[in-house]
């Protein structure tokens, strides 16, 4: 099928386009995630969104689905203007929506999950507020049977596979043109990530025959699938909407290049006088585990950083989270000062001087009703802030207040609770608990300039510098990969679980669309 | 499946897919499940019967047993679905005690000469219905969580029901009214029992097939993502309140009957047994899994266990140590495969 010939047929341009966004932007603090983004999806298309994490793509399919409220601009459904209060009002408007993280409830069985945002807006299914289970597992049966799931719909989600999981996912997007009768749009947020090859081909197919209905916007990391399945493709940078080219009119690598903006080389660095003598601070040896990571192999003398790049599901967060003790490993070593560990804890990890900083900070790095000074000396409460089991308050607001001003954190009251910080800050404070401890040896970064402006990002990447020049090895999950160019003296790279390529950045110098490569 | 509170069809062996083995082997591990509940019950009730022969196991003490499971029956299916939320109503006794007093002085008693008759019944349970919408809306609009809202709508119940009893004699309900009516017969059953089972079932129908009873495993499944899927939470948190608020009053309405006075603590003692009850019956406190007839099951475990141990001749005296052990016991033992669930509340 043509996609040019697709989009011009009469009904398109009699119909006005099945969704318009003008001008809309939404920003968290001082991020702006969506930055005057105009957009329109006309019926019968197969539109492809891609950028990088934190392009802002998430951040805008929210605003279509009712999860977040833009900033400004206006949002067109079938040529009226629309406000999404809530979820159901996106729904009411013919919108479905595929998570990127699931959304389903585990407890609950598969027809009802798909039901659910129907049941919730007043659907047939239910009488009186009544439900029909035979009619509500019809339903949920037929529509799976659309996908070509062999699932039972009174099967409870929980005890579901995750690709099933998946395809249910998508079978209640699919639903929503049953809902309401207008041509629906149905967003599919990297459905394909988990899925299979054959169960990729299903989804293929089902995409083509829901264009036959109405519109898709499809995100995927895969660009040779978003270039095999879209009609056109859009590209988001940084907030910004940074081209929109019809399919058969782009490259492969002109979308590398778009999303990434410029093609960046790695500065071939001085190097680093790698003392091979020097005995490696952290040694990872053949480390996998099954369904995550396999045979991961690395060593870091003092004061190097190693940066992983790899798409969401690459396996590198569960192979940090292991490093740090934090989720299980099946086999192999990991070995800090020359010491292999046995019993690895997070506990043990923290008395041997490695610190992590998560990337989800809300759960995982801060205690949002402790002060952000109690929230740095969590961790470490350093020898000369304590007295036998009591903490010294006033050298401890000295301690805390050095860090506010060596990492310039908004608003400089080290006694406010950690939760009336911006993100940003959030992320300097949870930093600085993990820098100030006096025996560092392994820094493990979980997307650290994550949410934070450029000057805050500059501010953290030079106390990660200071950590390493101190002598602590770095690990750091990058958020772009020019972060990764710029910080790493190594790169791995990963994909699906397994290491594709490894570069020593004082020998060799990878282009960005070098690493990109490796990691689709 | 049966026993989680899904929907049951009767087909649904025959047409499970084939080629899906773990399907059925989920279904089956559901049943084991709650059959633990069910044989420590059946073990109980054989173990007292041979401890007191010719006492237990005759049809007075079995009618005396279930009219002692009619009040904590009828809360749990409020306490239930409050759990089933994630949440949890503490207010249960306080409730009681309001709308139980309501009960007495609107009826004919020894006191007043008000008496409504019958009518003194809605207002009663209105006043639980009330007591059940402060509780939701502390919980939902001024976001205190529903173990402190409800703790401290258990004490305003409480207060009510004692400023209702004053300082004046203790009213007695009159003779010949509703009085004699709980302890009466119907096929055999208590008439308390009878009413009980009609609300337990009930509530088994609103767990089951409404929007009120699904969005509320829902909302205790994930809060998050029941909201994301356009669940009214916050509508659906104060509704399980008005409820629970409803059932208490009820529970209190009874309990006044049973005691054929008025008295502020008619329901004394009825939240440890219910939030037990729910816990053993295998509801998780976490919310999002268990179900009313689960909790049904733990009311009679309990009662039973309660009536039993008198019979053997445990001293009064011991008798609540005894009780709180034998629940942890219960707990650990009935509740062995699915202790997971067994967490703390938020």
């Amino acid at each position: 099928m043509n996609p040019s010939t697709t989009n011009r047929a009469p009904t398109a341009t009699l119909d006005p386009p099945t969704l318009r966004l003008s001008n809309v932007s939404k920003s968290f603090g001082a991020t702006r995630a969506v930055d005057g983004v105009s957009l329109e999806i006309p019926r019968h298309e197969v539109v492809g969104l891609v950028g990088e994490n934190g392009a802002g793509k998430s951040t805008l399919l929210k605003i279509l689905t009712g999860l977040h409220q833009p900033d400004s601009g206006v949002i067109e459904a079938h040529g009226t203007a629309v406000r999404f209060r809530r979820p159901q009002d996106a729904v009411a408007a013919g919108i479905g929506v595929v998570h990127q993280e699931q959304s389903l409830l585990p407890n609950l069985s598969v027809a009802e999950n798909i039901a659910m945002s129907a049941v919730a807006s007043k659907d047939q299914a239910t009488r009186f507020g009544f439900y029909r289970w035979r009619q509500l597992n019809r339903e949920a049966a037929e529509v799976l049977g659309r996908v070509g799931a062999d699932i039972d719909p009174r099967t409870k989600v929980g005890d579901l596979s995750f690709v099933d999981r998946q395809m249910v996912e998508i079978a209640r997007a699919l639903r929503v043109d049953e809902i309401v009768h207008v041509a629906p749009l149905v967003i599919l947020d990297e459905p394909t990530s988990v899925l299979e090859r054959d169960e990729t081909d299903v989804l293929e197919r089902e995409i083509r025959s829901l264009k036959k209905l109405g519109s898709v916007i499809f995100v995927s990391h895969r660009l040779d699938e978003v270039l095999r399945i879209c009609d056109r493709i859009v590209v988001m940078r940084h907030g910004r909407l940074v081209a929109d080219r019809r399919t058969d009119s782009v490259t492969e690598e002109e979308l590398f290049r778009l999303m990434i903006g410029k093609e960046s080389r790695a500065a071939g660095r001085p190097a680093t006088g790698r003392a091979e003598a020097a005995q490696p601070v952290l040694e990872v040896e053949g480390l996998g585990r099954a369904g995550h990571f396999t045979d991961v192999s690395f060593a870091l003398p003092p004061g190097h950083c190693l940066a992983i790049v790899g798409t969401l599901g690459s396996g590198r967060e569960e192979l940090v989270r292991a490093v740090y003790g934090a989720e299980p490993f099946d086999r192999g070593t990991v070995t800090i000062d020359g010491e292999p560990v046995r019993s690895w804890s997070v506990a043990a990890a923290v008395r041997k001087g490695v610190a992590y900083v998560p990337s989800e900070r809300k759960v995982e790095g801060m205690v949002g009703g402790l002060t952000a000074a109690e929230n740095m000396t969590l961790a470490h409460t350093p020898r000369h802030a304590r007295r036998g089991p009591f903490v010294n308050r006033r050298s401890r607001a000295r301690l805390a207040a050095e860090w506010f001003e060596r990492l310039d954190v908004r608003p400089n009251d080290p006694m406010l609770h950690l939760d009336r910080f911006s993100g940003g800050n959030q992320q300097k404070v949870v930093m600085a608990k993990w820098l100030m401890a006096e025996d560092l040896r392994v820094l493990i970064l979980d997307h650290p300039l994550r949410g934070l402006d450029p000057g805050a990002a500059e501010t953290v990447n030079a106390q990660i510098r200071a950590a390493a020049q101190a002598g602590a090895a770095v690990v750091l999950i990058a958020d772009t990969i020019e972060e990764a160019l710029a910080m790493g003296d190594d790169i791995l790279v990963m994909r699906d679980g397994e290491v594709t390529a490894r570069y020593d950045l004082s020998v060799d110098s990878p282009t960005s669309l070098d690493l990109l490569g490796r990691m689709v | 499946m049966t026993e989680t509170e899904n929907p049951v069809h009767p087909q649904a062996t025959a047409t499970r897919p084939a080629g899906r083995p773990g399907e059925g082997a989920t279904y089956r591990r559901l049943e084991l499940k709650s059959l633990g509940e069910l044989a420590a019950l059946v073990v109980l009730v054989a173990v007292f019967t041979a401890l007191n022969p010719g006492s237990f196991a005759t049809a007075v003490n079995l009618q005396t047993i279930l009219d002692q499971a009619a009040i904590p029956l009828i809360v749990g299916v409020g306490a239930t679905l409050v759990i089933l939320m994630g949440s949890i109503d503490l207010s249960v006794e306080g409730v009681m005690g309001a709308a139980g007093m309501t009960f007495v002085l609107l009826s004919a008693n020894s006191r007043d000469t008000v008496d409504l008759g019958l009518w003194a019944i809605p207002v009663a349970l209105a006043v639980g219905v009330a007591l059940g919408l402060l509780s939701g809306l502390v919980h939902t609009r001024l976001k205190v969580p529903s173990f402190i809202a409800t703790l401290g709508v258990w004490f305003v119940g409480l207060g009510t029901a004692t400023v209702l009893f004053g300082e004046a004699a203790i009213p007695f309900l009159a003779e010949g009214s509703l009085q004699s009516w709980p302890s009466g017969r119907t096929l055999g059953l208590p008439n308390s029992f009878v009413l009980a089972a009609v609300v337990v079932l009930l509530g088994v129908a609103v767990g089951r097939f409404t929007r009120l009873g699904r969005h509320a495993y829902a909302i205790g499944d994930d809060e998050e993502i029941a909201r994301d899927n356009g669940v009214r939470v916050d509508r659906y948190k104060l509704l399980v309140f008005l409820v629970a608020g409803g059932c208490s009053a009820l529970a209190g309405v009874l309990a006044s009957l049973q005691l054929g006075a008025g008295s502020a603590t008619v329901g004394i003692g009825t939240l440890f047994l219910t939030i037990a009850a729910v816990v053993i019956g295998g509801t998780s406190l976490g919310g999002g899994k268990g179900g009313i007839l689960r909790t049904a099951l733990g009311v009679l475990l309990l009662t039973v266990l309660n009536n039993g141990l008198i019979l053997s001749g445990v001293s009064p005296n011991i008798q609540s140590g005894v009780s709180g052990a034998v629940l942890i016991l219960a707990i650990v033992a009935a509740a062995w495969p699915h202790r997971s669930r067994l967490r703390i509340v938020k």
